[in-house]
């Protein structure tokens, strides 16, 4: 899923950020709560959660848009955390791009450098090349408001980079694209931060977002980091039902474990016997949420050995297949992906294999 | 090509058509060929005798002068009080309803109901000489009233309301992530306010300018009543008046108020010329 990375051509202006503790409070609600981050130069962070979580809180920290309670932000083994954001020289993308609506694009990128009394012709020619990089041509005289969503994300990220910043921030820079132009801004942001060899610290709430384009995934519940790892790991491997159930896994089913065999464990829902892998520390006896993705259950015709009858209820076509929703009596509801035809009203026999249905300790939420 | 019906809605444009036919353009009209009907001796000069009139003695010019330096200044003060003001207040603060408040209210008072409380306020007795003398940093009280002073004073307090309203409106338009985009450019303070707020300000600036000035340019009421209308206040609206309801020349009168209206005119272009030159409200839409 994971856009390979290519050998990098750049070294990274950036050596290291160094993020402690950190701790924002709004009113009397905690925002992020002893928040850790290393991130090492040319790496691309994504901070994925829900709305809530306290991933743009953590983001306007490290960009100095918003003061940090406690903790500390440190760039290169220099702390920051006091530096306001216009000394920090980080570029910043922000959700609605945030354009000088007055100014033309050549002037939006620009801005960055001529603040910093960089010379006309040094401007120019770095405005020319930051436009050619995003793959804007011809827009210079125009203003913000003659371009569509596309263009603007671009110039957006044009005024980012043009300053050469040691880091770059991203808050949901593609929420207000429509799913093509999407996909498409994706590759190209990833396509940059290759080829100029940035650092970048990306906020989603899009698992996808964060999987397709992150080296590492840091994900966040509540204020504080719930996991982070590579893409593959956090995808194979989730750590909490929360993290299983945000990547995908939607299938939850409220089951009571049975006999325990190292990480295999035998769970008991409403009288159907499953075999599944144990993640977390589980009782015999207690209640636990056994989890699958849809995509993992195996979609068989009826009397298969080892399987669970299922009728269809609905089935739709999602473009490399069929998304089937499946009641297996008893209360259970599967939601299963498979590549054949299947209508409503068929009767299958759902395989869950083992290795795929995780087992979670029951949580109180 | 297809006959256009007649839409019967448009009637209801009506009434309002007659109250302008009637309220505006009637009088308007009327005035300006009563003007160019000179009266008594300034008939001897044709049909420009009035303006002649006016323009050929130096007490009547002087009071374009006179309205002028009161006008521009008022003008001038109340838009660099209120544009950081407005900017200030443009996103919710604590007390901000109240602030708002009590900075509206004189636009609930007019100007006669403000000219009174002056009367008391600043005289030579009011809480105003008091607190200066009290503190020290006068020896006499100062002379706050019937001069120039009092007019400028009444003017600032009466005008001010419309013009913070109208930036407000302006200022709370300014998406907030303008400002820190502009921050994590590296743009200080300065380089924000004169890079991106006032630029985005200006079409605001200019219309509340505009309409600021021909507020204060028609000032009667405060420059009789805590003014010096036969010196230093005797303002362009009050020589006017003087000449068709004292001199009963209602030619004079109405030439007077002809040249009033063509200054406001062209100090309105002016400002608007100025908006039009610059940032239009238009380029923000596509931004949102």
């Amino acid at each position: 899923m994971s856009v390979s990375a290519s050998p990098r051509s750049v070294t990274p202006k950036l050596k290291s950020l160094r993020v402690r503790d950190l701790t924002k409070s709004f009113a009397d609600t905690a925002a992020v709560k002893g928040f850790d981050l290393d991130v090492a130069g040319g790496e691309f962070i994504s901070l994925l959660g829900p709305s809530g979580c306290g991933k743009t809180t953590t983001l306007n920290c490290v960009a100095g848009l918003l003061d940090p309670d406690a903790g500390s932000i440190e760039l290169d083994g220099k702390n920051v955390t006091a530096d306001p954001p216009e000394k920090r020289g980080f570029g910043m993308v922000f959700q609605n791009y945030a354009l000088f609506p007055h100014l033309t694009i050549a002037r939006n990128i620009s801005f960055g450098l001529e603040v910093r009394g960089v010379s006309r012709a040094e401007i120019d020619r770095r405005v020319d090349r930051a436009l050619e990089l995003v793959q804007l041509a011809g827009v210079r005289q125009r203003y913000p408001s003659q371009l569509s969503g596309g263009q603007q994300q671009r110039v957006a990220l044009a005024r980012a980079i043009v300053t050469e910043p040691p880091l770059i921030l991203m808050d949901e820079p593609l929420s207000n694209l429509d799913a093509k132009l999407r996909l498409e801004m994706r590759h190209e942001i990833r396509r940059i931060h290759q080829s100029l060899g940035l650092t970048t610290l990306y906020v989603t709430h899009d698992q996808e977002e964060a999987l397709s384009l992150a080296d590492r995934v840091v994900l966040m519940r509540d204020g504080v980091i719930e996991q982070s790892g590579s893409p593959e790991e956090l995808y194979a491997q989730p750590r909490s039902l929360y993290v299983a159930n945000f990547l995908g896994y939607r299938n939850l089913l409220p089951v009571q474990v049975g006999a325990m065999n190292g990480v295999s464990v035998s769970v008991d829902a409403n009288g159907a016997r499953f075999t599944g892998s144990a993640r977390g520390p589980l009782v015999q006896g207690g209640a636990a949420v056994a989890t699958i993705r849809p995509r993992d259950i195996q979609v068989l015709a009826i009397g298969a050995p080892g399987t669970i009858a299922a009728s269809v209820e609905l089935a739709e076509f999602v473009g490399d297949g069929f998304e089937l929703s499946a009641d297996a009596g008893r209360g259970q509801r599967f939601i299963a992906r498979t590549a054949e035809r299947w209508s409503a009203g068929d009767q299958v026999a759902l395989r869950l294999p083992p290795e795929r249905l995780l087992v979670f300790p029951a949580e109180a939420t | 090509m297809k006959r256009r019906r007649f839409d019967p809605t448009l009637l209801l444009l009506g009434p309002a058509v007659l109250v302008v036919l009637g309220l505006f353009v009637y009088p308007f009209i009327y005035g300006l060929i009563l003007s160019f009907e000179p009266y008594g001796d300034n008939e001897a000069n044709g049909f420009l005798g009035s303006y002649m009139a006016f323009f050929g003695d130096a007490r009547e010019r002087l009071s374009i002068w006179n309205t002028l330096r009161l006008a521009v200044p008022a003008t001038f003060i109340d838009v660099a009080i209120a544009v950081p003001l407005a900017y200030r207040l443009r996103r919710p603060v604590p007390g901000q309803r109240a602030i708002t408040a009590l900075l509206v209210i004189p636009l609930t008072l007019g100007t006669v109901l403000i000219a009174e409380g002056m009367l008391q306020f600043f005289g030579p007795a009011g809480w105003v000489n008091k607190t200066l003398l009290l503190i020290g940093v006068v020896d006499h009280p100062v002379q706050f009233l019937h001069n120039y002073l009092g007019t400028l004073i009444s003017l600032l307090i009466s005008d001010f309301p419309a013009v913070f309203l109208l930036l407000l409106g302006y200022a709370s338009g300014i998406d907030p992530a303008l400002d820190r985009a502009a921050r994590t450019l590296g743009a200080s303070w300065w380089q924000r306010t004169w890079r991106v707020t006032l630029p985005m300000l200006v079409p605001g600036i200019a219309v509340a300018a505009a309409l600021s000035f021909v507020a204060t340019f028609s000032v009667f009421p405060s420059a009789v009543l805590v003014g010096n209308p036969a010196g230093e206040t005797r303002v362009i609206a009050f020589a006017a008046w003087q000449a068709a309801y004292e001199h009963f020349d209602y030619s004079m009168g109405s030439a007077i108020a002809i040249v009033m209206g063509a200054i406001e005119l062209g100090l309105v272009a002016a400002s608007l010329s100025l908006r039009a030159g610059g940032y239009r409200r238009l380029s923000t839409e596509g931004a949102r």
